[in-house]
């Protein structure tokens, strides 16, 4: 589904490299880990995925079910079924979190030349999709993501992942600053929507997280490449080693 | 909270009578006669023995001074000026210009040695750090000499008097004199353009970066005169200068005016920092007397990615009406403007700065703290606007005012004047007391209230102290202290 | 300024003395009311109308942009539409002619014609200042209105609107509003305009808020596209009392509304909002004056610009702070998305502050959309152009929603949808 090939790409501004020469494949069905120290890319690489304007590809190509995704913007790619779970879901004050449900559920179907929801439809799917994650009405009158807890703005990524039905979800360091129960949540969440013709990149610091959400797959970052595949194990043995062997080995 | 209350009643009392640089020294003065007239003007031109276009310079910009009217400003409030009831030339008999240390005037010296300013060229010690300075010293119309102009030129630096400068490097100031603040400017200006008897000359070549820090002491000393400074500075492509400029005069009962013109000019890849500690006699509790600062400084980043930055501490005067600018020419030039602004006793201050943006990619900072006490008025002024063809233009203004006592007033007006789509504006002003939160903190830990008070003004400020030299950032903040003396003791 | 020297008059100028001397017949009033007049326009005819050399009309030279003054038209026809909120009490002035028929019960109000024709009115006719135009255009012309009164303790459960329709020519209405101690009532005051052709309105409410009372003024201004519009509130507010001023442009070419209060009772509370959608070829100048003149008294005012096409816009805002008036806690914020290369908007927050204990702050910002919030929104699937759209009407849904009475937001929030679907 997704085959990263020789990545590399810098911070606009600057002209930073970040991401230098970076190889990934992920299959449909397949849970991917992406781990790795601080600093090596782990948040740039999802920003790239999902086509933020702040980053610049220079060399190789992401293919998303076999094309290239490069010359999409951030729109485009969503509406093809990629989708990023925030680590830092951002505060729009003024725009409703029901509004912005809406008009991003109907503007995907838009480009995928479906059917607009009618209202209730609408109201329906976010009622079922906001009890399973335990999100009051409440929150979802207010203005989107803000005054929302961490916990809060977590609840409500998943929340969205589950109402647009991606093919492809990234999950940027979700399970930061979330306690247990929370995350027992979003790790529901997230089980929920495991399917054989669904992927997850699953990008995280810690072992934890995997406990919950079970990878097929563990990757290693580290200064913009994957230095180390490894199944679940490798989790395992990162937890308690740390990357220090990893990256000597690698060096 | 009676605390506070005390020492707003000390700073009352106390008041702006702790000016130490009230002295007047006795010498004996060469002056012109009283008033204003072409004669007066080729008297100055001729005690200066200046070429002839200069002469016709000053006397074009006098034709058109009469025809200008006096300008009202809304928030400054002074008696009417008489032009022709003042000094426009005086300068210590002998002394026409800068002479070597020996030969000077051994009173004058001990002026400049009472006011703490180093004419020797000896390295100054500050903190733990050695460091040369050059001076360039003016008494009244006259610079009285100007040091270490050697070593400067040996590395191709150019510092000596502005009135030198006319008959040494006559290409250079006819290119660049009034080349930023035209004669036309304004009427203090186009006053100053007739009128202006010395002030400095900084020329720093391509590439050169300033090996000292350059400085000017102007000292008013005689009655009745006006100081009419006019100072210019040029950094070629690369170039770097940092350059100090401190004010005095005696006190005395009548007001005295020092109308001045700073004109800078940093080409491609340039950098000037300009600093200034006014502190001019700033009148009695009573509020009379004080000098009416009224000075026009604008900085010119004509080339790409130039950068102009001005600081000032301004305690003095009875009238502060100043505005250093920058226009930003250059694509990918910034200006900056710090300022602390302390009115105490009966001042006034209307002071701030223009971000005129033209270039693409521009970008300039603004941080003023004003502190009123007494009966003084503390006005920030301000505008920021961006060309329509000036793309990415960025600014950040911050203005705070502190007020101490209820008899006084601080006033924030700024001008946001934006034409491009692109332009990221963003300005913030606050206006409070010292917060009583911060100062039981302080009386918590066993902090006496003048030392709380101090310290939360030190604080207040310290964003603007660290962009001084290191030189003169002690000697600023201890100035602070004296113009609040009863409430930062 | 050499006041005794006679101006060369610009077209504008002129046009406007003769309108009077035209008028003159026509026009209601004693005659102190009529000297009142004469003393107006004699102003007006010595000193001109303001250029930028007067500083509150540094932004907007009204002698070079109100380039034309149409001829009254007496004969012109206007006609009322239904309330914008649905249950609200109408009264109409439609081209300067106003009606009371309409008004709720409780309430006391009659046309101003009558308080100009009895003379009770020439008080009212003064200038604020010597840079007071409005004050002056609308003193001299000034033809009808309603004076109202809301007793103490009263309680209107529907907004009040004032609806004034203009079709053609001028007309120049005066609003004197007493609100008794206690009382509480949601006013609208809306500018229609039916068609295209220009006309000129000015407009002077002078509100008396007395202690406890608490009254929202919405002033909603929506005139045609080659209309001038003048608009001056003028407001003192009493002890414990609470008024909030919305004001919505999203019409007229040449606009200055203006809003000058004092607070006169502690414990005194005033709030402004106001949004301004500014496009094609227009210039709209809000400027505001508050005077915090005694102890414990709050404010807070937000004003948020939307400028596109050609537009230019303008905010002048000022608190001051008088001596003595400690507690103040005054805040102010201007923010503005300039949309557009062509487009500009100047901003002056203005703070004169004379007391020591006071927490007082402005803010002034002239932005883009936020590029992650338009990332955020994108990568949801919504398209940019969506998006941005989005973005702008949230950036001034967000002062709407204060209002917090449904019957007024949804309206109001159509009509900026539709403004900007209309100009973006």
């Amino acid at each position: 589904m997704l085959e990263i090939k020789n990545l590399h790409a810098r911070i606009a501004e600057d002209g930073t490299e970040i991401i230098r020469g970076l190889n990934l494949t992920v299959k449909a069905g397949e849970v991917a880990a992406i781990m790795g120290p601080n600093g090596s890319g782990k948040s740039t690489l999802s920003y790239i995925l999902s086509g933020r304007e702040d980053y610049e590809v220079t060399e190789g190509d992401i293919l998303y079910n076999g094309e290239s995704i490069l010359e999409l913007d951030a729109s485009e790619r969503a509406a093809k079924g990629i989708f990023l779970a925030f680590q830092y879901p951002v505060e729009i004050p003024g725009v409703a979190t029901m509004q912005f449900l809406k008009v991003a559920m109907n503007e995907q179907r838009k480009y995928r030349g479906e059917e607009e929801l009618t209202t209730p439809e609408f109201m329906r799917r976010v009622k079922e999709a906001a009890a399973e994650l335990k999100i009051s009405p409440e929150m979802l009158k207010r203005p989107l993501n803000v005054g929302f807890s961490g916990g809060e703005k977590k609840r409500a990524e998943i929340l969205q992942m589950a109402l647009l039905q991606p093919q492809l979800c990234v999950l940027d360091e979700t399970d930061s600053g979330l306690d247990i129960d929370a995350l027992k949540i979003v790790a529901d969440g997230v089980n929920a929507l495991r399917s054989p013709d669904r992927a997850v990149i699953v990008i995280t610091h810690y072992q934890r997280l995997l406990e919950y959400i079970v990878p097929d797959s563990v990757h290693v970052l580290y200064k913009g490449q994957v230095i180390k595949s490894g199944d679940k194990s490798l989790a395992l043995d990162l937890e308690a080693n740390g990357y220090a062997d990893i990256i000597g080995a690698a060096a | 909270m009676p605390a506070v209350q005390e020492t707003i009643d000390q700073v009352a009392l106390i008041d702006v009578d702790q000016y130490k640089y009230g002295f007047e020294t006795k010498i004996e003065m060469d002056k012109a006669p009283k008033g204003l007239s072409e004669d007066i003007i080729r008297f100055i031109s001729d005690k200066k023995q200046e070429p002839e276009w200069m002469l016709e310079w000053r006397l074009d910009a006098y034709r058109r001074w009469l025809t200008l009217e006096e300008p009202k400003w809304a928030r400054v409030e002074y008696p009417k000026i008489d032009f022709n009831d003042i000094y426009y030339y005086a300068a210590p008999k002998g002394q026409t210009g800068p002479k070597s240390l020996d030969e000077v005037d051994p009173e004058l010296l001990k002026v400049y040695e009472k006011l703490g300013i180093p004419l020797r060229e000896q390295e100054m010690l500050a903190g733990v750090k050695t460091s040369k300075i050059a001076v360039d010293a003016v008494f009244d119309s006259v610079s009285v000499v100007t040091t270490f102009k050697e070593e400067l030129k040996k590395a191709g630096v150019i510092f000596m008097s502005i009135s030198e400068a006319i008959r040494e490097h006559p290409d250079l100031v006819k290119k660049y004199l009034g080349s930023v603040v035209p004669t036309t400017d304004n009427y203090y200006a186009t006053l100053n353009s007739a009128v202006f008897t010395d002030g400095s000359f900084v020329f720093v070549p391509k590439g050169v970066r300033c090996p000292m820090e350059l400085s000017t002491y102007f000292r008013i000393n005689e009655k009745d005169t006006g100081q009419f400074e006019r100072t210019l500075i040029i950094a070629e492509e690369g170039a770097y200068v940092s350059y100090l400029e401190g004010c005095t005069a005696p006190q005395r009962d009548e007001n005295q005016l020092h109308a001045a013109v700073v004109e800078l000019v940093a080409l491609d890849d340039a950098e000037i920092k300009y600093s200034t500690v006014q502190n001019w006699y700033p009148g009695d509790k009573n509020g009379k007397g004080g000098i009416y600062n009224f000075v026009t400084k604008r900085g010119d980043c004509r080339g790409a990615r130039s950068k102009i930055s001005w600081t000032q501490v301004e305690t003095g005067s009875a009238i502060t009406w100043k505005y250093p600018s920058c226009i930003l020419r250059g694509d990918d030039s910034r200006g900056e403007f710090y300022s602390i602004a302390v009115s105490n006793g009966h001042q006034q201050i209307d002071s701030g700065t223009k971000m005129i943006h033209l270039g693409k990619n521009t970008s300039s900072r603004i941080v003023s703290k004003g502190i009123a006490a007494g009966f003084s008025q503390n006005t920030y002024r301000g505008q920021v606007s961006t060309h329509r063809k000036a793309s990415n233009a960025r600014n950040f203004t911050q203005c705070d005012s502190l007020l101490i006592g209820d008899k006084c007033g601080a006033h924030t007006v700024p001008y946001i004047e934006a034409k491009n789509s692109t332009a990221q504006f963003e300005h913030e002003a606050t206006t409070s007391k010292i917060s009583e939160d911060q100062l039981f903190y302080c009386l918590q830990r066993g902090i006496p209230t003048e030392a709380a008070i101090a310290l939360i003004v030190n604080g207040f400020v310290k964003e603007v102290i660290q962009e001084l030299p290191m030189e003169f950032a002690v000697e600023a903040q201890k100035l602070i202290g004296i113009s609040l003396e009863g409430s930062v003791g | 300024m050499n006041i005794q020297t006679a101006i060369t008059m610009t077209a504008s100028e002129t046009a406007l003395v003769d309108a009077y001397t035209a008028q003159l017949g026509e026009l209601p009033g004693d005659g102190a009311v009529l000297s009142a007049r004469d003393a107006l326009l004699n102003a007006l005819k010595t000193e001109g109308l303001p250029t930028r050399r007067i500083e509150s009309w540094h932004y907007s030279d009204l002698r070079a942009l109100l380039r034309s003054v149409p001829a009254f038209d007496t004969a012109a026809f206007a006609e009322g539409v239904e309330p914008l909120a649905a249950g609200s009490s109408v009264v109409r002035v439609l081209n300067g002619k106003a009606d009371v028929s309409g008004a709720p019960e409780g309430i006391h109000i009659r046309r101003y014609g009558e308080s100009l024709v009895e003379g009770v009115a020439a008080a009212d006719l003064v200038e604020r200042g010597t840079d007071d135009a409005i004050g002056r255009i609308n003193g001299t012309f000034v033809r009808d209105g309603f004076e109202i009164e809301i007793p103490a303790e009263t309680v209107l459960e529907q907004p009040l609107e004032l609806q004034l329709v203009q079709s053609a020519g001028q007309s120049h209405s005066r609003f004197p509003v007493t609100f008794g101690a206690k009382s509480k009532a949601v006013v609208i005051e809306r500018h229609l305009s039916v068609n295209d052709a220009p006309s000129l309105v000015s407009v002077v409410s002078d509100l008396i808020i007395d202690e406890g009372a608490e009254i929202t003024w919405i002033i909603l201004q929506q005139q045609g596209s080659a209309d001038s519009h003048f608009g001056q509130v003028n407001f003192d507010l009493g002890a414990d009392a609470k008024l909030r001023i919305f004001v919505i442009n999203a019409g007229g070419k040449l606009v200055r509304q203006e809003v000058h209060g004092v607070t006169t009772g502690e414990g005194a509370d005033f709030q402004m909002r106001g949004i301004n959608l500014l496009g094609d070829e227009s210039h709209t100048d809000v400027t505001f004056t508050l005077g915090h003149d005694v102890p414990h008294t709050t404010s807070t005012e937000i004003i948020r610009n939307v400028v596109l096409n050609r537009a230019k816009g303008v905010f002048q805002g000022q608190i001051r702070v008088a001596p003595d008036a400690q507690k103040t806690d005054a805040r102010m914020a201007c923010n503005t998305l300039l949309l557009s290369d062509d487009a500009d908007f100047s901003a002056k927050p203005e703070l004169e502050i004379f007391a020591d204990d006071v927490q007082c702050g402005h803010g002034a910002t002239v932005i883009d959309l936020n590029p992650m919030h338009l990332y955020y929104l994108m990568a949801r699937g919504i398209p940019e152009a969506k998006a941005r759209t989005m973005l702008v009407n949230a950036f001034v849904d967000e002062i709407v929603e204060e209002l917090e009475d449904e019957a007024i937001i949804e309206p109001l929030e159509a009509i900026i949808a539709a403004w900007l679907e209309k100009h973006a």
